[in-house]
């Protein structure tokens, strides 16, 4: 077994990660449950991957996440930062104060009302089956009040969330002058970052759960790279570079559809540019592979003709992201090793460290990878017939369409995928169908890795109605169903096959390109209009001067014209 | 009014209105912090919207905790948190003494004199206290034995504004005691080298200094020893883990035989590097009851634990990185990179090392060991805002003897200086000074009193008697404080209430230059775009 950390900086990557834990804990009930679905049972992911076995002071044990979560001060809602639901303020009414003998005055903050889903977690033991058809009417009709609460409610991260977290995992950050409602630039952080006890405390709660893994993979970063969280998660990604030398960071930079929204002058323009540019450079410097996700708009892509998702609520984008990761983490929770035995449960299972190696270290050295996902992914028509590729649609912001290119390199994961009529097809068949849909690519990739699992993504109740109604109850996509408007939650759809590519090609060059010359054009350049922001942000010229030099290294590492044999000069 | 043809949007604020704003602000502040003052001040609970607790009674943290809007108060509460920055302490003073200036200069003001006068009466107000300070200090000599009465007596005074007499008078020794420890001969005192640790066990009594280290995690084998005497410390920086290297990645091998030998070779380097650390055991420990114990930074993996282990070695990975510089500082020796030419130079040596466990919770000690320069206060308490409060505390009370250490002089306490000061600028300096900048310098004078009528405020004693009798003492030509339980004035060098001197000082220095600044605005102009977004 080798573990995996997880790392969650920023408002929106914790609305993914919530989302994302939420996934597990379904996960780890359907396992025991014997009325779900068998390939949940027969072939279950490793969990022991992602969560650890504890105890508490009083000496219950415990089952939770290996993660660190940084957010905010205040953006834990009505979560209290040890984990589980704060004291009443009633409660803090009779609390003594046993270090001081003189007056005390309170001052208690309007507590935050909890849902009714966090109601209704508290209130009976947390039972994560997805109930369906055969439970007595009275609670299906409550899961559906639940349901709907949480599309109309949620307005923090821990407002959906069903997974019991650690008391070290959840880290509010105090920051002491800095108006959050502001905090939308790389420069706004400086202060807090400079911060010594903030980092220390943040680097002790990562080093709790890295001591006791015995062999760690790697550490899984998300971070929220639209605005100041950027500059605190690359100082975290710096320390943990300097702590955990040879473990891979794998980084996905999350981005809530809303933060692409215009700008309203060109002062905020050059900013914003600068800010994706500088946040890009830092990051990639301190990472192993670098996955950015988050288009400017899901309810406008491809998705769009399955998932009816709305942009402003953080609650629907957050949820397609958090999907794409968990599939980015089957590979690393298979449990059978070796190429040899095809006949067991999944194949290609992979760690992260080896997922880092094949995609970033071969050819073109290139660790900003874009991932494409299929969700849901299409059935296998019956036969040797080829699974759609063209079923896959990256959601990596600013790529390019093409896919022609010699020297990609890929790791495909596909999970659950169904047959024509609705079974579970088997591992050497989607093996197969996946091979030949290879075969028949024009320009094939120069290296592929596929990872096979028969477990699809399960669906838990806290997750939004964004289905449209062409999508069945176990994900299938029926063909022939008439559009309608009305969307199928949690309660309509158990469970919905998955594919996501993570792909290294120049695909990505303009995404780069982009932010090589933003930063030249309004950073770097003899009077650029950006340098004074630049300044106030904290970098010198020379700073400067090495991020420029470091984004057009990685821009020639992907030209195609001068790609594989151009060095460094 | 020029803006306005520029913006339309642009409020503009005249004189008079900026001044008003502006020493409102300054008030205000000055109402909320003044109940923190002083070992009667009142302690505040703070209850977050999700029920998280936070006790405290400092200024610095409070001021951090309102998430104040005012662009006024911005300016003063940054002065009064860089003040705790550089000198540990005094935050509330300063906000204080901001709003007294502030306060006085508007009675004056009012009466029609120029703020500019003001500003030039505290100029040479400040100058003249702050040389008063230097020949009202109380120097201390600090050499190679310090006094540690007197440290004493200056952690003892901080420690009992934050905390209740009979906890303050216990933390008193510890921290006099870490910091003592801790110094070094011609070397700067610093403070990370008193490690703090918390145990949520047990009550506030039970916090203990320990002369050696605590870490916080253990042993990761079930066959090592959780208790040992006599032990060398060999403090290392050494991966002890296998890594898969590069070239393993599952495809460059063609099949399983090569597989294995690649992970053969890889597993036998990180077993030499054991082997190597077992030998030196070998060599310092045969044949005695003598014991081994290894700290490391990085991780040490199972396979790696189990030849230790059955070596007889206790085995700590990945230990924080500050901790490696303490543990040298602590046992003695030298942590190693490489374990290459070690020899038993390299390790230190403690007398006793145990784990403790508290539920999931494993600590280690390492205890009895020679001449250390390094330590950890062991912090207990019930519950976690109790231990964070207490957490504070000590930090604030090691600053206070770190600075006495460093000034080499401290003060008397108690609303002291404050008096004694204001007598020296109301007799000596006002009458030196031409024209209406002596208004600046009474100003500046009767501001100072904002300490000793605070603390008597907070006692629940008249403001105005304490002030005349303790005046009336300093014109006899004795200095006094106020005694906070009887309102009558008292020796503060016989109660031993001592105050930083460098505290002191910053306040006296920071304190007019913000008032100064604030009185001299005198336009307001709010034009800048609103860059919030629409909501």
């Amino acid at each position: 077994m080798r573990e995996v950390v997880t790392v969650q900086v920023g408002g929106f990557a914790n609305f993914v990660g919530s989302h994302f834990w939420n996934f597990q804990d379904e996960l780890l009930g359907l396992a025991d449950d014997p009325a779900a679905d068998a390939a949940f049972r027969t072939a279950p992911l490793d969990m022991d991957v992602l969560y650890r076995t504890g105890e508490t002071l009083q000496g219950v044990s415990t089952y939770c996440p290996r993660l660190v979560s940084i957010g905010s001060r205040g953006s834990l809602g009505s979560l209290s930062s040890s984990g589980a639901p704060g004291l009443s303020s009633a409660a803090s009414d009779q609390l003594n104060v046993t270090t001081w003998s003189g007056n005390v005055t309170r001052s208690v903050a309007k507590p935050h009302g909890r849902n009714l889903f966090l109601q209704s977690l508290t209130e009976q033991e947390p039972n994560p089956s997805t109930s369906n058809g055969g439970d007595n009417s009275q609670k299906s009709v409550e899961d559906k009040d639940l349901v709907e609460c949480l599309e109309k409610d949620v307005n923090f991260w821990t407002d959906y969330t069903k997974v019991q977290y650690h008391p070290q995992s959840l880290y509010e950050m105090y920051g002491s002058w800095t108006d959050f409602d502001k905090f939308d630039n790389f420069g706004t952080a400086r202060e807090v970052v400079s911060e010594w006890s903030l980092m220390e405390e943040m680097n002790e709660k990562l080093r709790f759960f890295v001591e006791e893994c015995d062999h760690i993979q790697g550490i899984q970063f998300i971070v929220d790279d639209s605005g100041g969280f950027s500059s605190i998660a690359a100082t975290y990604l710096e320390n943990i570079a300097d702590d955990y030398t040879n473990t891979p960071v794998l980084l996905y930079c999350v981005r809530d559809p809303v933060t692409h929204g215009s700008s309203r002058n060109q002062r905020e323009t050059i900013s914003r540019s600068l800010h994706d540019a500088v946040s890009f450079s830092k990051l990639s410097s301190f990472c192993s592979l670098m996955v950015p996700i988050g288009l400017p708009s899901l309810s406008q892509s491809y998705l769009s003709p399955f998932l009816s998702i709305q942009d402003a609520k953080p609650f629907h984008s957050s949820a397609i992201s958090a999907a794409a990761i968990h599939s980015v983490t089957v590979p690393f929770r298979l449990q059978n090793a070796g190429p040899a035995s095809n006949i067991a449960h999944s194949s290609g299972n992979i760690d992260m460290r080896e997922l880092v190696h094949i995609i970033s270290d071969q050819g073109r050295q290139n660790m900003v990878t874009a991932l494409d996902v299929a969700m849901p992914a299409p059935s296998l028509k019956d036969g040797n017939d080829l699974w759609n590729m063209k079923s896959l649609h990256s959601l990596t912001p600013e790529i390019s369409d093409e896919e022609e290119d010699p020297y990609s390199v890929e790791s495909l994961v596909v999970h659950g995928v169904l047959r024509a009529g609705g079974h579970r097809a088997s591992i050497s068949q989607v093996k197969s169908s996946v091979y030949s849909a290879y075969e028949a690519r024009a320009t094939k990739p120069k290296f592929s890795h596929l990872s096979v699992s028969p477990c699809p993504l399960p669906i838990p109740l806290p997750f939004p109605s964004i289905f449209r109604s062409n999508i069945s109850q176990h994900g299938e996509i029926l063909g022939n169903h008439a559009e309608g408007t009305q969307t199928k939650g949690s309660l309509d759809v158990e469970s919905i096959p998955m594919a996501a590519r993570l792909r290294s090609s120049n695909a990505v060059l303009p995404f780069i390109e982009r932010r090589s010359l933003s930063l030249q054009k309004f950073g770097v350049a003899r009077g650029a209009l950006g340098t004074q922001i630049l300044r106030d942000w904290g970098f010198g010229r020379e700073e400067m001067e090495d991020m420029g030099e470091h984004l057009s290294r990685m821009v020639r590492a992907l030209r195609p014209d001068d790609g594989l044999t151009s060095d460094s000069d | 009014m020029s803006i306005r043809m520029l913006n339309q949007n642009a409020e503009v604020m005249n004189k008079s209105a900026a001044l008003a704003m502006n020493i409102g602000a300054a008030k205000g502040l000055q109402d909320v912090l003044k109940t923190n003052l002083g070992p009667k001040g009142t302690i505040k609970m703070l209850v977050g919207g999700a029920g998280d607790i936070k006790l405290t009674k400092d200024g610095n943290t409070l001021l951090k905790e309102m998430q104040i809007q005012n662009p006024t108060a911005i300016m003063i509460a940054r002065t009064a948190v860089a003040q705790d920055d550089t000198s540990g302490d005094g935050t509330t003073s300063t906000v204080l003494f901001i709003g007294e200036l502030m306060k006085m200069s508007e009675r004056c003001i009012e009466e029609g004199t120029h703020p500019r006068f003001l500003v030039d009466g505290f100029e040479v107000a400040k100058k003249a206290t702050l040389e008063f300070l230097e020949t009202f200090k109380t120097s201390v000599v600090i050499g190679d034995q310090p006094d540690r009465e007197i440290l004493k007596m200056v952690a003892r005074t901080t420690l009992r504004t934050k905390l209740y007499e009979g906890l303050a008078d216990q933390l008193t020794d510890i921290v006099v005691n870490a910091v003592l420890c801790i110094r070094q001969s011609d070397q700067p005192i610093d403070l990370f080298m008193v490690e703090i640790m918390h145990m949520r066990h047990k009550f506030d009594v039970d916090t203990r200094l320990i002369e050696g280290l605590v870490l916080d995690h253990g042993s990761r084998h079930p066959d090592m020893k959780r208790r040992a005497e006599n032990c060398y410390i060999l403090t290392a920086n050494v991966s002890l883990e296998y890594e898969k290297s590069e070239i393993n990645a599952g495809f460059f091998y063609s099949n399983a035989e090569q597989r294995e030998k690649m992970v053969t070779a890889e597993r036998r380097q990180v077993d030499e590097r054991v082997q190597k650390i077992i030998e030196l055991k070998n060599k310092v420990c045969a044949g005695t009851d003598k014991n081994f114990v290894v700290i490391n930074q990085k991780g040490i993996d199972p396979p790696s634990l189990d030849l230790l282990a059955r070596a007889g070695i206790i085995a700590l990975r990945r230990a924080k990185r500050r901790n490696m510089e303490r543990l040298v500082l602590a046992c003695g020796g030298e942590a190693i990179n490489s374990v290459e030419g070690m020899t038993e130079e390299c390790l230190g040596w403690a007398g006793l090392v145990y784990e403790h466990v508290l539920g999931e919770e494993k600590y280690t000690f390492v205890e009895n060991v020679k001449n250390p320069h390094s330590c950890t206060i062991l912090i207990k308490g019930p519950n976690d805002h109790t231990i964070a409060q207490i957490k504070d505390a000590v930090r604030d009370g090691l600053r206070s003897v770190k600075n006495t250490v460093e000034d080499e002089a401290v003060v008397l306490g108690a609303g002291a200086f404050e008096i004694a000061a204001r007598k020296n600028l109301i007799d000596n300096v006002k009458k030196t000074v031409k024209g209406r900048a002596q208004l600046g310098v009474g100003a500046f004078a009767d501001a100072l009193l904002v300490i000793p009528k605070t603390l008597a405020e907070n006692s629940g004693l008249d403001t105005q008697d304490v002030i005349v009798s303790l005046e009336n003492e300093h014109d006899r030509g004795l200095v006094v404080g106020l005694n906070h339980n009887t309102g009558e004035p008292v020796d503060p060098e016989m109660e031993g209430i001592y105050d930083n001197y460098s505290v002191k000082r910053q306040i006296v220095n920071s304190g007019p230059i913000i008032a100064s600044q604030l009185l001299l605005v005198d336009e307001v102009i709010r034009a800048g775009r609103n860059m919030r977004k629409p909501t």
